[in-house]
């Protein structure tokens, strides 16, 4: 073989195996900053994450402190003074008085009562103190019992006792999300049963909200929670977001139902 | 054993694009890519055009026996439609030059083979054109990877191009020194030469696994 073929030969390997190692390098070199591009991306996104749950748990946290402040203010303040005038009311003398005169003031005595109670109920909508006192099986009980009505709706409750009286922090945005939910499906899917129900198990609460009227699947609730209008449910989706729980919609033939799973720490 | 083997990767140019022909078909590619469709439908009939020739040479009228045509072709095509490729992916980078390359490769083209070598030479094909285009759509590939590598915006690094890229470097990094030495190489060392193009079809073989995965990989854009 001569000198020459021999030469041809070598450059074609030295060649070949120049240009690998060229390619072989660059590639590996770009795998690799992209890696790093990666994994910087994603740190990224796990402090807006944070930042973003933060914020909503601020904003959380400051709605229910002016819910509390304005239902201390509703129950102390206006409370007291329309019980006052309510004393006041009952000491006015109208025996003497015509019968017209007393009409008007048993009427003004209900519409003052009518109010006081108003303004319990509506303290007590903000500001659940049962939530506090008895935990969230009760507060639920006792808001859907307030909105039951014999002949118009019928609300059936059956929670699980195994959940803790206190179990956590978060029951108040729970307690929320539910009262949203109840709320809407009472204006919106005119249901004529509801029912709700829970099990607590491996550190998990699942509640589940069933009813017979004209409710959400779950691309209606996503495609709702966008919208500009739909305040309560992105109230829902943002407390959802802090809980990190995770909600399901769901139709079952002619029943809906909405399923809330939350861990509970 | 081997002589099967040797049939199988003789026939390898033009079975290797049925890799990636079903793909393509079951699955309507991007606009971006569709340069590198064109291509695969192209080089499968000219490879076709040229094993088949080669096996009936014996048959064919001695003026069409030859295939060397057939490669100087395939090596225009490829490197005009996978310019286009680069171009089209819109990398603000070199943008200019990877303009300019298909212009010069056209002037050399003519240059070439105006003055210094027949494009239908019925003996050899074209060395100098297949190696011009093997380092030019070298560069066209690592100047992909230097966008990339400077690049902020994209993360998803494993998409349709990337793929169709790799498999394009991986081919002109084995091929161009076969291709700049194979002239040489039929003269000096003629079985050499026959043996290291099967170095070229796997190869070949790599680019069309790379091409069916970067298509599977495609969606609208």
């Amino acid at each position: 073989m001569s000198q020459e073929s021999n030469d041809i030969r070598l450059l074609l390997v030295v060649g070949i195996a120049a240009m690998l190692m060229l390619f072989i390098s660059l590639l590996l070199i770009f795998i690799f900053t992209q890696r790093k591009k990666l994994q910087y991306q994603n740190q990224v996104q796990a402090l807006q994450d944070i930042q973003k749950n933060q914020l909503i748990e601020a904003a959380i946290r400051s709605e229910e402190i002016e819910r509390h402040r304005i239902a201390e203010e509703l129950h102390d303040e206006i409370g007291a003074i329309l019980g006052a005038a309510s004393l006041h009311f009952y000491n006015v003398k109208i025996e003497d008085c015509d019968e017209s005169s007393q009409t008007i003031y048993q009427k003004g005595r209900v519409l003052l009562d009518d109010g006081i109670s108003k303004i319990r109920g509506i303290s007590h909508n903000l500001h659940s103190s049962i939530l506090q006192e008895f935990g969230l099986n009760e507060a639920v009980g006792h808001f859907c019992g307030k909105l039951a009505h014999e002949s118009l709706i019928e609300i059936n409750v059956n929670l699980d006792n195994r959940y803790p009286t206190r179990a956590a922090q978060n029951d108040i945005s729970i307690y929320r999300i539910v009262q949203e939910f109840i709320n809407n499906i009472i204006k919106h899917a005119r249901p004529n049963k509801i029912m709700i129900s829970s099990i607590y198990q491996n550190n998990y609460l699942d509640l589940t909200i069933n009813h017979n009227g004209n409710g959400l699947t779950q691309a209606q609730f996503e495609e709702l929670r966008f919208k500009r209008d739909g305040l309560g449910l992105k109230n829902i989706q943002n407390r959802i977001i802090l809980l990190k729980a995770e909600l399901k919609l769901a139709q079952q033939t002619d029943d809906f139902s909405i399923n809330i799973s939350v861990p509970i720490f | 054993m081997f002589r099967i083997f040797q049939i199988v990767i003789d026939w390898s140019e033009v079975w290797a694009l049925l890799i990636p022909i079903p793909i393509l078909i079951h699955k309507k590619q991007p606009a971006m890519i569709k340069s590198v469709v064109f291509y695969v439908w192209i080089a499968f009939f000219i490879n076709l055009a040229i094993d088949l020739t080669w096996k009936l040479r014996n048959y064919l009228p001695t003026a069409f026996n030859s295939n060397n045509y057939l490669y100087n072709l395939h090596s225009v095509i490829r490197f005009f439609l996978f310019s286009i490729f680069f171009i089209k992916l819109r990398q603000p980078f070199l943008s200019t030059i990877k303009k300019a390359i298909p212009f010069c490769f056209a002037a050399f083209i003519i240059i070439n083979f105006c003055f210094f070598e027949n494009f239908f030479d019925y003996w050899k094909l074209s060395s100098r054109l297949l190696a011009v285009e093997a380092i030019l759509l070298l560069f066209y590939t690592l100047q992909y990877y230097l966008f990339k590598i400077n690049d902020h915006a994209e993360v998803d690094i494993f998409n349709s191009d990337f793929w169709i890229v790799t498999g394009l470097g991986i081919f002109v990094t084995f091929n161009f020194f076969i291709f700049l030495l194979y002239n040489e190489l039929t003269i000096h060392l003629q079985n050499f030469a026959v043996t290291l193009w099967n170095v070229h079809n796997i190869s070949f073989i790599v680019f069309n696994l790379f091409i069916a995965k970067g298509f599977y990989e495609s969606r609208e854009q």
